[in-house]
């Protein structure tokens, strides 16, 4: 069931895969830009520097997902065994802490989230005064301006994908709840079904009992009967 | 001096990081807006804290496991949408609408007895 819910509909391996893909893709040219500033704006340099940070925190995030992925693919091929339930339940509570680490990085006051958006004003601000700025010869301006088009087209892509796998984690951590949910259920089911058995077994030791006495009371003559 | 002062700093940032609950269990606090794109929408705060605009109807918030609460902004203060019941590594959906005045809490799943919204 849950192998069925998270492989089929919501956890995707080759998406998942895909998307660090475009991580990777949407974080090297804001790296490569950084390195193609003129060594003499120095003021420039200062202000790329939450967007390099912002790409490095993308770059740590999205190495962290094919562990993930592995980890969560092998928790899922565990839960699949329903015969232990306490494991079962065991094995989604460990999922749902991968999951859900993996979506505090990207929840929206989450730390990769806040610099992209932080990345994001950087770049918006830069063009804005870049457009005032009268330092600069046109063709540096062009340039210049060139450079944080491109820089905010990158991080605006970026920050969607994070945006989506926002989305994606949220859905399969929903998913792991339904599905906790239901082996909480199942051991509830097992438990009632225990108390079953002792209430039966008691009812018979006190059957047991009481034919016991019947004898022993039947067995009692009175002196002269 | 510097030696009487130490173990008191010891304390100090040992409190300061209790304060923080560093190791403290946090869950995850959907929001969900509609209308998606609402021109003129009141300030949303969870507790005291005032949130960003929620970007395409949808915010999902890293939250302090416990009860925690909504509120829009409104004139004269802050006025009470729901409660919120954050559970470690689970996620509480709610859906406010933005039509009413003042705005108000659908939750995706509810506390049979007083209502809050719990994932």
């Amino acid at each position: 069931m849950v192998r069925s819910a998270i492989g089929g509909r919501h956890w995707k391996p080759v998406a998942l895969l895909a998307f660090a893909a475009l991580m990777f893709w949407s974080a090297l040219p804001v790296t490569a830009q950084t390195q193609t500033q003129p060594p003499s704006q120095s003021q420039t340099l200062d202000a790329i520097t939450p967007v390099e940070e912002f790409s490095r925190q993308l770059e740590q995030f999205k190495n962290s997902i094919p562990q993930l992925n592995k980890r969560i693919e092998d928790s899922t091929a565990a839960v699949d065994r329903w015969t232990n339930v306490e494991r079962a339940r065991k094995e989604i509570e460990e999922l749902r802490a991968l999951v859900g680490t993996a979506l505090g990085a990207v929840s929206d006051n989450g730390s990769v989230s806040q610099l992209g958006a932080k990345a994001l004003a950087h770049a918006r601000e830069k063009l804005r005064m870049l457009e005032q700025d009268t330092r600069f010869r046109p063709e540096e301006r062009k340039f210049l301006t060139e450079q944080w088009q491109r820089l905010r087209a990158d991080t605006e892509r970026a920050n969607d994908e994070l945006s989506a796998a926002r989305k994606e984690f949220a859905d399969l951590l929903r998913t792991l709840q339904a599905n906790e949910d239901f082996v909480e259920e199942l051991v509830q089911i097992r438990q009632a079904q225990k108390a079953l058995e002792v209430i039966q077994r008691l009812t018979q030791d006190i059957r047991e009992a009481n034919d016991q006495l019947k004898r022993l009371i039947g067995g009692i003559k009175p002196p002269g009967a | 001096m510097s030696m009487r002062a130490l173990p008191i700093g010891v304390v100090a940032i040992g409190l300061a990081l209790a304060a923080c609950n560093p190791t403290g269990d946090t869950g995850y606090v959907e929001i969900r807006t509609v209308p998606v794109a609402s021109q003129r929408s009141s300030s949303l705060y969870l507790d005291s804290t005032k949130l960003e605009p929620v970007q395409k109807g949808v915010a999902v918030l890293k939250q302090r496991a416990g009860t925690t609460k909504l509120s829009a902004e409104s004139i004269g203060g802050q006025v009470p949408l729901c409660d919120i019941v954050v559970r470690k590594n689970r996620i509480t959906t709610v859906t406010v609408s933005l039509l009413d005045r003042p705005p108000r809490c659908q939750c995706r799943n509810s506390a049979p007895k007083g209502g809050a919204c719990v994932s």
